[in-house]
């Protein structure tokens, strides 16, 4: 063996015919540097430990089964073959399966899927939208054949007025991931929602795991309506909670989360409704109340009696004018039948026939008269002062007073013709007095009180009784 | 592409909130109860304001109303308008 030549292409043929027999199916770990993606999708890189390094290629073929992404400095358990490359004859390792060390590579797919969206700002707060004010049309991604759609049906049905539609997705397996976006998008195309819940039952991480792919979580931060995840049970965050404007933990959540919505809004509603009502009532109540106690207020209620006594003073008033009026007349009819007499004077005197004496005389007599008349006229003016005194105002100016049975303008003059509890107007010269009767005063006392009464009568009845 | 183009209008539409949203409405209403709940609001006024809540009352229950109970499924369309069809019980 030691003195054969070898071919260049034979020697490596060899060798790797060894190596494919000692080194098949080898689990190297290492950590990943010097990766160098290809246009293609293979994968190349080093595995190096503290000491060596092996270059190492992982076919395209292979590479986009990974879920996770390779990259420096990840810590790695490989297994494939060696091989030497014959055009350049280098030593590598052809690497089938790839797993991360320490975390799983579910995990690791996870948190790099999570990073990178945060970075993009997915899962910004302000991009989460709030529930809709009605969200009575609902749109359902899921399964038909999970026990998720049964169990948010049960529970958005319990509300009369909600229209459900359901895009039906597989929810596991290869290819979820691209039917749950597929549906995601048609939903979001269609226009017939208000809100849409993507989700599914509990179960495995695997299960779980195209809520955690990125076409999903694009699908989701896409869609113009909110989407409510409800992934799993509540333990499970997946990459589609994250970017959901409103994560539940359970499908059945999802789905209570809407109709508490619609049940909350109902109850606006009929709170409203009721509010309206009681508020017009007690509105309606308080003007009646204003309007009643206007009507029964003492102003109000006062006013016929004040009514009453106005026109029983104006009664009075009439009738002190209509006398006072009549002792003008008298006096003035006294006066003229004076001024006659004194007019006839003058040719009662030239009758005499003597017209000397009667010259001198007449200057006498006309003296005489005109003294007379100036006597007259002087007497005339007292009457007149005495008449003007005499007015009734003069009377109560005087302290005379007038008293009338309430409701009747008529004077009073006798006691008699009252009994006590009986109401009594009094007019002064200044105001008027009402009073009840307390107690008729004996005989004696009326005497004096129908001589007072007496008086008044003489006084309005006739002017010269008075003067 | 004239898919596409369909798609981008209904979404505009879609995004574009209604002059008054439920919600909108629902506040309104709250702002008129508590205007009625001030006393010093006038009997005119409030009959007015009363009217005006009725009003919004009536429109939240006829957009309630609106809705009917169904399930549908959302079935495949290439553009165009939207299909569903009824989803049976069973298969819920």
């Amino acid at each position: 063996m030691s003195d054969r030549t070898w071919t260049v292409s034979g020697l490596i043929r060899a060798v790797n015919e060894v190596l494919e027999q000692g080194f098949s199916g080898v689990r190297v770990e290492g950590e990943v540097t010097n990766l160098k993606p290809s246009g293609r999708g293979h994968l190349y890189f080093s595995l190096k430990d503290e000491a060596a390094s092996l270059d190492c290629v992982m076919w395209a073929s292979r590479a986009s089964r990974l879920r996770f992404e390779v990259e420096d400095g990840l810590a790695v358990m490989t297994t494939g073959s060696l091989t030497v490359y014959p055009q350049r004859g280098r030593f590598q390792l052809v690497v089938d399966e790839l797993e991360p060390l320490g975390l799983g590579a579910l995990q690791l797919a996870f948190e790099q899927l999570k990073r990178r969206l945060d970075a993009e700002g997915l899962f910004a707060p302000d991009r989460k939208r709030p529930m809709p004010g009605l969200p009575s049309r609902v749109g359902i991604v899921t399964s038909l054949s999970g026990a998720a759609l049964h169990d948010m049906l049960r529970v958005l049905l319990r509300f009369p007025n909600v229209e459900v539609i359901v895009a039906p997705a597989a929810v596991q397996g290869s290819g979820a991931a691209a039917e749950i976006a597929g549906a995601l998008g048609r939903m979001a195309g269609s226009g017939l929602v208000d809100v849409v819940i993507v989700g599914r039952g509990g179960g495995s991480l695997e299960d779980l795991w195209a809520f955690n792919e990125e076409p999903v979580a694009r699908a989701i931060a896409a869609s113009p309506v909110p989407v409510i995840s409800g992934v799993g049970h509540e333990v499970d965050f997946t990459i589609a909670d994250f970017v959901a404007d409103i994560r539940a933990a359970t499908p059945t959540q999802a789905a209570e989360l809407v109709v508490t919505q619609l049940e909350r809004q109902v109850r606006r509603l009929d709170e409203g409704q009721s509010a309206l009502l009681r508020d017009l009532a007690r509105h309606r109540a308080l003007a009646h109340t204003r309007l009643a106690g206007l009507a029964g207020s003492s102003g109000l209620a006062r006013l016929p009696h004040r009514m009453r006594l106005f026109r029983a003073r104006l009664d009075r008033a009439e009738r002190l004018r209509a006398v006072f009026g009549r002792l003008k007349e008298r006096a003035l009819a006294r006066l003229d039948r004076a001024t006659g007499v004194l007019r006839q004077l003058p040719a009662l005197v030239a009758a005499g026939g003597h017209r000397r004496v009667v010259d001198s005389r007449r200057q006498q007599l006309a003296q005489l008269a005109r003294a007379r008349l100036g006597r007259a006229r002087a007497t005339l003016d007292g009457h007149q002062r005495a008449l003007s005194h005499l007015g009734p105002r003069m009377v109560l100016e005087r302290g005379y007073s007038i008293t009338t049975r309430a409701g009747d303008p008529r004077p009073l003059r006798d006691a008699g013709a009252v009994g006590p509890g009986v109401e009594l107007h009094t007019t002064l010269a200044r105001g008027e007095l009402r009073s009840i009767v307390a107690k008729r005063a004996p005989r004696s006392g009326g005497g004096t009180e129908r001589q007072v009464a007496e008086d008044q009568r003489s006084l309005f009845d006739d002017g010269s009784g008075g003067s | 592409m004239t898919g596409l183009e369909d798609h981008d209008v209904k979404r505009e539409k879609s995004d574009q909130a209604p002059e008054d949203r439920f919600e909108d409405q629902l506040a309104k209403l709250e702002e008129i109860v508590a205007r009625l709940e001030d006393e010093g609001v006038g009997l005119e006024e409030s009959l007015d304001l009363f009217e005006a809540g009725m009003k919004l009352v009536k429109s939240c229950r006829a957009r309630l109303e609106q809705v009917e109970q169904r399930v549908a499924r959302l079935l495949e369309s290439e553009g165009g308008e939207p299909k569903t069809e009824e989803l049976e019980k069973e298969e819920a």
